[in-house]
């Protein structure tokens, strides 16, 4: 009994030092960074100010952020298009094909998502295996440009984000009460119908947890937008490692980071308000 | 992650070095010194190198202050601005002349430059430019002769350019005769406006590996170092190096003791160690950029000592400026780079 205790202090005392040490410590610092001066020979001059949060106003870096947020909510729409009849053939396949299924959407994480990136350089470039695919059988006449442009882009994100989307999708419609389907169906509703009204509002919780997954994370990817679109635009990560990195300004890197963090927080509260509503309704 | 295992070994290891062993604790770029040199140096010396890397400047110097108090490194690599800021902030030990006997070996045009006057503080270690790298197979080499040739319309969509923030800038501070390390707000903006007209033309930038986006096929012309020129050459020759007439952009690494070294005989034996003909080839041969020491250039063979994209001529570099550091106007710079980055 007293094990079991000891045991249990020193597992939750480990993982409290370490979130300590490697979370709250770093973002605390991060924080009062952001509220810090700029200096010449020093990283920061304690001199409390607020202007590296005024700055964040300045229209240019409204616009980064803007196109931070329209790349990862386009990215988000295409996975959910994608994502959800794909969960929906998994979890309707037999019980055998399941597992295998899942296995195939996890497979791709065992490579690192960077390397997969190049990858798709190297398929996707006016040399590459794509295009000279096409070439030899005489589809297309001179390469298609895809890479460096938007299309690649997205593509790349579709791809990298995809995993996070199926998986909570797959975990709602396999939970689905199939037996609320038939319901709706021996009461004369239609497919389109039944889908809509039933099914849905009943998957809602994986379509807010995939949505989330997938653009959070798309939020900071800014390697693959600099990697397949060419480094053309500025994103909220590219312009947090910039101040670090080469403008030598701590405190605003920090207070873009900080703005950044505040918007997930707020985003992730929305979230569990939302299935918190979503789980009421169920069980009304 | 191996280069953290070699670290945490090498701390484990150093734990047993005993007083009396002479050790130099050695910070440089990552794969920017072959293991041979070191090898060699411990061999001839019996001092004994702890090596660590960095991949930016900005990261080293951040490192260099957190351990400021203890003291550590005794041997640093930062490229010429760096070293321009690290002698303003009072961070380096003046060289003792007497103790680097090979200095003799360094090319004179690359010693007493703005960076370091009479080279109190540096010596250089390894130098490079960036220029114009066309494909002559879509465009004809003889055409292009200045930066400002990148300005003409047929090249839009076509064109590459170097996602370095004072590459850039400065390709246009030079096309309107300014220099590169302009600190004038004017000249800079204007250079921006002069960039927003030729960013249409931009399908990449790339600093990475700038050879590979132009072996790819995707660009026909754009901005290159001369490492990566020669590295693409090699891989196929249909690839040229043009030095612009403007003057292409310099940048040259050099060997500093920090002021809290605390093996500074060792760090002196070191660099005249690195200056030594022979070595110096050896280190241009296996990293690839162009080495300062004129003796060690003599000792190459007479194809490499020959390319111009490897070992330029003074004239290819005439007009040329190494960048120094900006001070307050880094700021402006950075904001017009995310600006040009941020406009479609």
């Amino acid at each position: 009994m007293t094990d079991k205790t000891v045991f249990k202090r020193f597992a939750i005392g480990i993982i409290a030092i370490w979130l300590v040490l490697f979370a709250l410590v770093p973002n605390l610092m991060v924080i009062i960074a952001s509220f810090m001066t700029q200096g010449e020979s020093e990283f920061i001059v304690w001199t409390p100010s607020i202007s590296s949060y005024q700055r964040m106003l300045d229209p240019l870096y409204l616009q980064v952020f803007w196109n931070s947020f329209y790349l990862s909510a386009f990215t988000t729409v295409l996975c959910l298009l994608i994502g959800y009849p794909f969960a929906y053939l998994i979890a309707r396949a037999g019980p055998k094909a399941r597992p295998i299924l899942l296995l195939l959407v996890i497979v791709p994480f065992w490579t690192s998502s960077l390397v997969r990136t190049y990858a798709m350089i190297i398929i996707l470039n006016a040399n590459g295996l794509l295009n000279s695919t096409l070439l030899g059988l005489g589809l297309i006449n001179e390469p298609l440009q895809i890479l460096y442009t938007d299309t690649a882009v997205i593509a790349g994100l579709v791809y990298t984000l995809l995993p996070f989307m199926v998986l909570p999708l797959y975990a709602a419609i396999e939970k689905l009460d199939w037996r609320l389907v038939e319901a709706a169906r021996d009461l004369g509703a239609r497919k389109v119908r039944t889908f809509v009204s039933v099914i849905i509002p009943l998957t809602m919780p994986g379509i807010v947890a995939g949505s989330m997954l997938v653009f959070l994370p798309g939020l900071g990817m800014f390697y693959i937008a600099d990697f397949l679109g060419g480094s053309k635009t500025t994103l909220i990560g590219n312009l947090i490692q910039r101040q670090f990195l080469s403008a030598r300004d701590w405190p605003f890197g920090s207070a873009a980071s900080v703005t950044l963090t505040v918007t997930m927080g707020v985003m992730i509260w929305i979230y569990l308000l939302s299935a918190k509503r979503a789980n009421a309704k169920v069980e009304v | 992650m191996i280069r953290w295992l070699s670290l945490l070994l090498l701390a484990v290891f150093s734990i047993g070095v005993h007083a009396a062993e002479r050790t130099l604790v050695l910070y440089n770029w990552a794969e920017y010194m072959p293991k041979s040199v070191l090898r060699q140096f411990t061999k001839e010396t019996g001092i004994k190198v702890r090596y660590s890397t960095y991949d930016n400047n900005e990261a080293m110097l951040a490192k260099l202050k957190t351990v400021e108090k203890s003291g550590g490194y005794d041997l640093v690599v930062p490229s010429s601005y760096i070293v321009e800021r690290m002698r303003a902030q009072d961070m380096l030990l003046a060289l003792d002349k007497s103790q680097l006997p090979n200095l003799k070996n360094i090319d004179p045009n690359l010693l007493d430059q703005p960076y370091d006057p009479g080279n109190t503080y540096s010596v250089p270690y390894l130098w490079g430019s960036s220029g114009i790298a066309v494909d002559t197979k879509k465009i004809d080499p003889s055409t292009i002769h200045a930066w400002a040739d990148l300005w003409r319309p047929e090249y839009k969509g076509k064109l590459m350019l170097l996602d370095d923030m004072r590459e850039v800038m400065g390709v246009a501070l030079r096309v309107l005769g300014y220099s590169v390390n302009s600190r004038d707000p004017e000249q800079i903006r204007a250079a921006y406006a002069k960039l927003e007209e030729l960013r249409p033309s931009v399908k990449v930038f790339n600093a990475e590996s700038p050879k590979s986006v132009m072996l790819s096929g995707e660009v026909a012309i754009g901005q290159m170092y001369n490492g990566e020129a020669y590295m693409a050459a090699q891989e196929n020759p249909r690839i040229q190096f043009i030095y612009p007439k403007e003057g292409p952009m310099l940048w040259v690494d050099n060997l500093v003791i920090p002021k809290t070294a605390r093996h500074v005989p060792e760090a002196h034996a070191f660099i005249n160690f690195v200056l030594r003909p022979d070595i110096a080839k050896t280190i241009a041969e296996d990293i690839g950029y162009t080495s300062p020491n004129t003796a060690a250039r003599a000792l190459m063979s007479k194809k490499l000592r020959e390319n111009r994209t490897a070992n330029p001529t003074t004239e290819d570099t005439a007009g040329g400026e190494f960048q120094s550091d900006v001070g307050d106007a880094l700021s402006l710079y950075e904001e017009l780079w995310s600006k040009l980055k941020t406009s479609e």
